[in-house]
């Protein structure tokens, strides 16, 4: 049976990248609207 | 309760159930055998995917109705989806180099589905520069239409490509005609998933169209 690779750092980095990016527009949003 | 704040609400209700989805995913969920913990990218590089062609197919119909209509919500909601749709693409397109890295030894192949879902990347940017380049509302209005259904056209293709080509990148295992190949654990973990990112886009869409709105009042004022 092969081992599990041992590859976790990627899974980190896309839901960090995933959390930022989601982050980033909903600030953008909010201040966007805040300006109005 | 005005839009704006409902959309706040909605985003934020998303953002902390997004919080209890990766808890899930990385802690409650097996991690599977060949691929590791990479191939939890899944959680979220699928329900991305997914509302970034939806987001373009809503945009598609509310620009058929509107260009029959000519009423100005639907244009309104085209360019809030659009721009949703953008940020889910560029998540698709983050997070897939990502996983292709550590599963297939390469960032990123120039295969169908890849280069499909770039150049509906670029649909979406070109579709807000258009918006952003012409001044007049009603004809900003109706080029956005047409490049909007051109978009929507593109989605069939990009959800076939992998059927209709040899790609590097798998086919289905959910959205296809017989059951999603994977176990119950994974499946509940994607489908919560698909409800928050569901969450998300309404919660940003709401806000977006409330923000299009405000700026159509003050052009006006």
């Amino acid at each position: 049976m092969p081992d599990v690779p041992h590859n976790a750092g990627y899974m980190v980095a896309a839901y960090v990248t995933t959390a930022l990016i989601l982050l980033a527009y909903a600030c953008s949003l909010y201040r966007r609207a805040a300006k109005r | 309760m005005t839009l704006a704040r409902k959309g706040h609400w909605t985003t934020l209700v998303g953002l902390v159930l997004l919080g209890g989805v990766y808890v899930r995913a990385v802690v409650f969920t097996p991690v599977e055998r060949l691929q590791g913990p990479a191939q939890k990218i899944f959680y979220l590089h699928v329900p991305a995917a997914v509302w970034t062609e939806l987001a373009m197919v809503l945009v598609g119909v509310a620009s058929v109705v509107f260009l029959f209509l000519k009423d100005p919500r639907l244009d309104r909601f085209a360019e809030a989806s659009a721009e949703v749709g953008t940020v889910f693409a560029a998540i698709v397109l983050t997070t897939g180099p990502i996983w292709g890295k550590t599963v297939w030894g390469t960032w990123w192949a120039w295969d169908a589905r890849l280069t499909s879902t770039l150049f509906l990347f670029f649909l979406y940017i070109g579709y807000l520069l258009l918006r952003g380049a012409v001044v007049d509302a009603g004809a900003r209005a109706r080029y956005a239409a047409v490049l909007g259904i051109c978009g929507m056209a593109l989605v069939p293709f990009i959800h076939l490509s992998v059927y209709l080509f040899r790609t590097l990148h798998p086919q289905p295992i959910i959205l296809k005609p017989s059951a999603p190949s994977l176990p119950q654990s994974m499946l509940v973990t994607w489908l919560l998933s698909f409800a928050v990112f569901t969450v998300l886009y309404v919660g940003f869409v709401m806000q977006r169209y409330a923000l299009g709105r405000a700026r159509e009042e003050g052009d006006r004022a």
